[in-house]
């Protein structure tokens, strides 16, 4: 047929007889075998652990869970305080987080030159690559060490946690936010400021509040920071935020440990509200994600 | 598409408001009479829970305990981050400087059980000190082995791996532990030595008593030393320990009281509570492993006064929740050794 | 020369320009602040635990590192055992769920039909959302148990010449810890690999496809070449969050104080001592030390994560280019 002479084992030599295409074939089935087993296989592991915590959750919840505290030794008792606590302490982070992200990724986007919104962005990956228990450390040396541990510094330790997502997805999305709608408004007279403000921000908020969401749902079951900082607490409801608060992501870790079937019973249970929690989360960061799509292709 | 946005806020709004709303009317609330917050052993853990109730009735103090291990005890009461600290080892001439100003006052009384999970065998296996020491250095590694046979005749130990567990956080019932295999083991005083945290040539570590507890009831063929409260609470089958004069003794109140022969008259210094491993002089009855736990207080504090009162209370009227979970009441000697601590507590209303 | 008449109808220049100049430079110097603390936090962050463990770095120096010792009867310390630890459980998590990533991600990008793509995908993203306190708290109670019956001894039986898979079963370990690490890496770098081959320019895998060659070829040969770099970041990535996870593993690591060849036995990472005996340090030199095992660790996953930004901005680059 043709002058070029057929080199073995070249894959992309079509000329070559079926014994090679044969074998190529079969290679293909091969990888494609292994591909979808192997995914199939983790996938399968990833859902038998959330269908355990589900299973065993499901199992342990009573309304004793949601009306009760911790329990003393050979007690019964609940989460209601940790679940109240971790409410209060994840709220004082955001109060904390989104402000300063915000403020953050506006520089970075609006007024920031290249050079410096680089380098911001990549102080900012880093410190989201800064393992939490380090921050917990951190926090512990820079505010407990003589003051004791008091939910404030709890939440800060989150909140540090929770700053570079929030700046990164709300940058990226400012960023996305075409130029002519600046320069209109700018070309009306309107301050930059107020452009940025009311204009800019709220076009962008769909994206702000996916990352937000997102970075909420993390945090929540953060535990390493929250040993340090908010461990020692009352086994009673509090809304005292200047001593440390009961959290669900340490009652856990406790719940985890003992050997009472009772105990143990709770921390599926508190791990069943916290991932249900997280999953919430979720469906709202795709809602959220969704309407900043129509808003985007709306104009 | 905002409807659904906002109806989606809406609904985690009254969530939120329905989990904050419930928790706070129907779970009890700390109300603002004194409070007292607390840190330290998990060995006296089950007395004190006892305690909180009573103490909030007898004088309206809200007590605050977290069982984070001895030595995080001393850490939280050093930095006073915490208005009292519990430990069950006596705090080094080191720590007490680095307290400064702390008073430790011993408040119960009980004992280190040696539980173990062993299928098919119930009721009470002998052990001995140094081969206790042998096992937590891995010498014995089998609970067939022959040295343990051999104490043990007429028992079918199975060919089954030893796991010892120990405490991976700073622990008083470690010091206790440790210190009992240093007076009885030679090589294990001359490789290990004793504190609230040494460095265990194997096994598996486990934060807290619950934790040491939580691993020996998963895994068959575990080991572990832990204040006896929990053996019982947990129904583990625990050991006979072999004393000075040669008897095997459980850890119960007598084997408990009989362990205090070496108390003098009159109290005056911590040094003299050391009764681990009593001389022969001690009886047949005495248990080996026996240690008090103490509170620290700092001299100078504005809980002074409610400090005074709990303590007070604890080693006194506190004493009778002891005996069913095996903490035997506080001999007179020391009561008055801890009254004469207690005046030491000053400062504040 | 011309002069400049008024209109005395107009608002009065002076007030308003003053105003708008206050607004925005107000606003202008609170985000510059912001962006300023940032910064600032990232230095503090590292100052503090550097200053922190000082005590303890100038009592042992460098040979800290390759000193294989935790004995606080002693007053001695090293991180050996840790930093021997951490990689290995790390690394053997890499090694397990990188290709299980790439096949999750495969899979999901080539080979599964949207209908099936779509909810396996939302499967993987909530794993990723897993608390690593609840993974672990399954990893106690149903993973190590299970590993201690079923796994060690199925490994011993056919892997026991090597003494990584010899020695006593344990439910606590370095097993399961890198096992349960595993878990936690596989949906962060699976999504990862997905994006990465989703963006592949679908031109030069239909060159491939065009020239003869099979799917299988085509993705070996463009698709991955492409990605590499990008695969490569989200290696690290993973590896740097497995690096840094503390909870998880201290929950079922066992807290060994020695090295131990088999992948049984207990043993304990940079974190998970941290993790659990910082509280309860017996003297400023063990709290020092613990806080100089922080310091290893901030410094580690520093290197990893600054190596992956850096291959991520230069891959970014070279995408544009393409």
């Amino acid at each position: 047929m043709s002058s070029t002479t057929p080199v073995p084992g070249d894959p992309f030599d079509i000329t070559t007889r079926s014994n090679g295409l044969r074998r190529r074939r079969i290679v293909e089935r091969l990888f494609g075998a292994l591909a979808i087993l192997s995914a199939l296989a983790a996938v399968g592991i990833l859902a038998l652990v959330l269908g355990t915590v589900v299973a065993k959750g499901l199992d342990a919840l009573n309304w004793d869970l949601f009306t009760k505290s911790r329990p003393l030794f050979g007690q019964e008792g609940g989460i209601a305080d940790a679940l109240i606590g971790s409410i209060i302490i994840v709220g004082m982070c955001m109060a904390m987080a989104i402000p300063f992200a915000v403020l953050v990724a506006i520089y970075m986007s609006e007024y920031a030159s290249p050079r410096i919104a680089t380098f911001l962005r990549l102080v900012l990956d880093i410190l989201n690559g800064i393992p939490a228990i380090i921050v917990g450390i951190f926090v512990f040396g820079l505010l407990v060490v003589g003051h004791g541990q008091s939910a404030v510094y709890g939440a800060f330790a989150l909140a540090i946690l929770m700053l570079p997502m929030v700046a990164r997805a709300t940058q990226e999305v400012l960023d996305i936010v075409p130029r002519s709608q600046r320069e209109a408004s700018l070309a009306l007279g309107v301050t930059k400021w107020r452009t940025t403000w009311n204009i800019i921000l709220p076009s962008a908020i769909g994206g702000i509040l996916t990352g937000v969401v997102i970075a909420v749902a993390r945090v929540a079951g953060e535990t390493a920071p929250l040993l340090f900082t908010s461990s020692i607490a009352a086994n009673a409801v509090s809304f005292d935020v200047s001593h440390a608060l009961p959290t669900l992501p340490v009652a856990i870790f406790a719940f985890s440990e003992s050997p009472d079937p009772g105990e143990q019973a709770m921390g599926w249970a508190a791990a069943l509200v916290l991932i249900a929690f997280v999953l919430v989360m979720n469906v709202l960061a795709k809602i959220f994600a969704g309407r900043k799509q129509r808003q985007l292709e709306g104009g | 598409m905002k409807k659904s946005l906002a109806a989606a806020l809406a609904l985690v709004a009254l969530v939120v408001a329905t989990v904050l709303a419930t928790g706070a009317t129907a779970a009890p609330t700390r109300s603002q009479a004194g409070t007292l917050t607390g840190a330290g052993a998990t060995f006296p853990f089950p007395l004190i829970s006892k305690w909180i109730p009573e103490v909030g009735k007898a004088y309206d103090i809200n007590i605050t305990y977290s069982p984070v291990g001895s030595g995080g005890g001393i850490s939280a009461i050093t930095a006073r981050t915490v208005d009292f600290g519990a430990s069950d080892a006596p705090l080094s001439s080191s720590q007490l400087d680095a307290c400064k100003g702390c008073v430790v006052i011993p408040w119960a009384l009980s004992a280190t059980s040696v539980p173990y999970n062993i299928p098919g065998i119930n009721g009470r296996l002998r052990l001995t000190g140094p081969l206790l020491a042998q096992i937590y250095m891995g010498e014995i590694s089998n609970w067939n082995d022959q040295r343990l046979r051999a104490i043990n005749p007429g028992r079918n130990l199975p060919d089954l791996k030893i796991t010892p567990v120990f405490r991976s956080d700073g622990s008083g019932t470690t010091y206790n532990f440790t210190e009992y295999l240093s007076s009885v083991s030679r090589p294990w005083n001359d490789k290990v030595g004793f504190n609230t945290s040494v460095s265990f040539p194997t096994g598996v570590g486990a934060r807290g008593s619950a934790g040491v507890a939580g691993v020996v009831r998963n895994t068959p063929g575990a080991l572990t030393y832990v204040d006896v409260a929990y053996s019982l609470a947990n129904k583990f089958s625990f050991a006979t320990m072999r004393n000075s004069a040669g008897k095997y003794t459980t850890p119960g109140l007598r084997g408990i009281q009989a362990a205090l022969s070496q108390l003098p008259n009159k109290v005056t210094s911590l040094s003299q509570l050391k009764i681990v491993n009593p001389p022969r002089s001690a009886g047949p009855l005495a248990y080996p492993i026996v240690t008090f736990t103490y509170v620290i207080v700092p001299t100078q504090s504005n809980k002074a006064a409610d400090l005074r009162r709990f303590i007070y209370w604890a080693v006194t009227q506190g004493q009778k929740f002891g005996p069913p979970l095996l903490f035997q009441p506080l001999p007179k000697t020391v009561q008055a050794f801890a009254y004469r601590e207690i005046k030491k507590i000053q400062g504040g209303t | 020369m011309t002069t400049v008449t008024q209109d005395p109808a107009a608002p009065g220049p002076s007030l308003e320009s003053r105003g708008i100049r206050l607004g925005d430079v107000l606003f202008r110097g609170v985000a510059i602040v912001a962006a300023a603390a940032a910064t600032a936090l990232l230095g503090l962050i590292a100052y503090k635990v550097i200053e922190q463990a000082w005590p303890a770095i100038e009592h042992f120096g460098l040979s800290f590192v390759w000193t294989e010792a935790w004995n606080p009867v002693e007053d001695q310390y090293g991180a050996l055992t840790f930093i021997y630890g951490t990689v290995v459980t790390s690394v053997i998590a890499l090694l397990l769920a990188t290709p299980i990533s790439i096949a999750i991600a495969l899979f999901l990008t080539e080979i599964a039909p949207r209908r099936i793509a779509s909810p396996i995908a939302t499967l993987v993203e909530l794993l990723a959302a897993i608390p690593s306190v609840v993974l672990g708290l399954w990893g106690i109670l149903v993973f190590g148990p299970w590993v201690a019956e079923n796994l060690e001894p199925w490994l011993e039986k056919w892997l026991g010449f090597i003494p990584l898979f010899g020695g006593t079963f344990y439910q606590a370990g370095m097993l399961p810890a890198a096992l349960v690490l595993t878990i936690m890496i596989v949906p962060i770098t699976s999504a990862i690999c997905r994006e990465l081959f989703s963006r592949t320019p679908r031109d030069l895998t239909d060159g491939a496809l065009a020239l003869g060659s099979t799917r299988w070829e085509a993705i070996r040969g463009v698709m991955f070449a492409y990605a590499a770099p990008g695969i490569a970041a989200a290696v690290l990535l993973g590896l740097g969050r497995a690096f840094g996870e503390a909870i998880a593993v201290a929950q079922v690591i066992g807290g060994s104080d020695h090295i131990n060849v088999s992948l049984f036995a207990p043993a304990d990472t940079l974190g998970a001592r941290i993790a659990s005996q910082y509280q309860g340090a017996t003297s400023p030199l063990q709290q020092g030390s613990l806080l100089y095992l922080g310091a290893i660790l901030m410094v580690i996953s520093l290197v990893t994560n600054v190596c992956a930004q850096l291959i991520v901005r230069r891959f970014e680059k070279q995408r544009r280019a393409v």
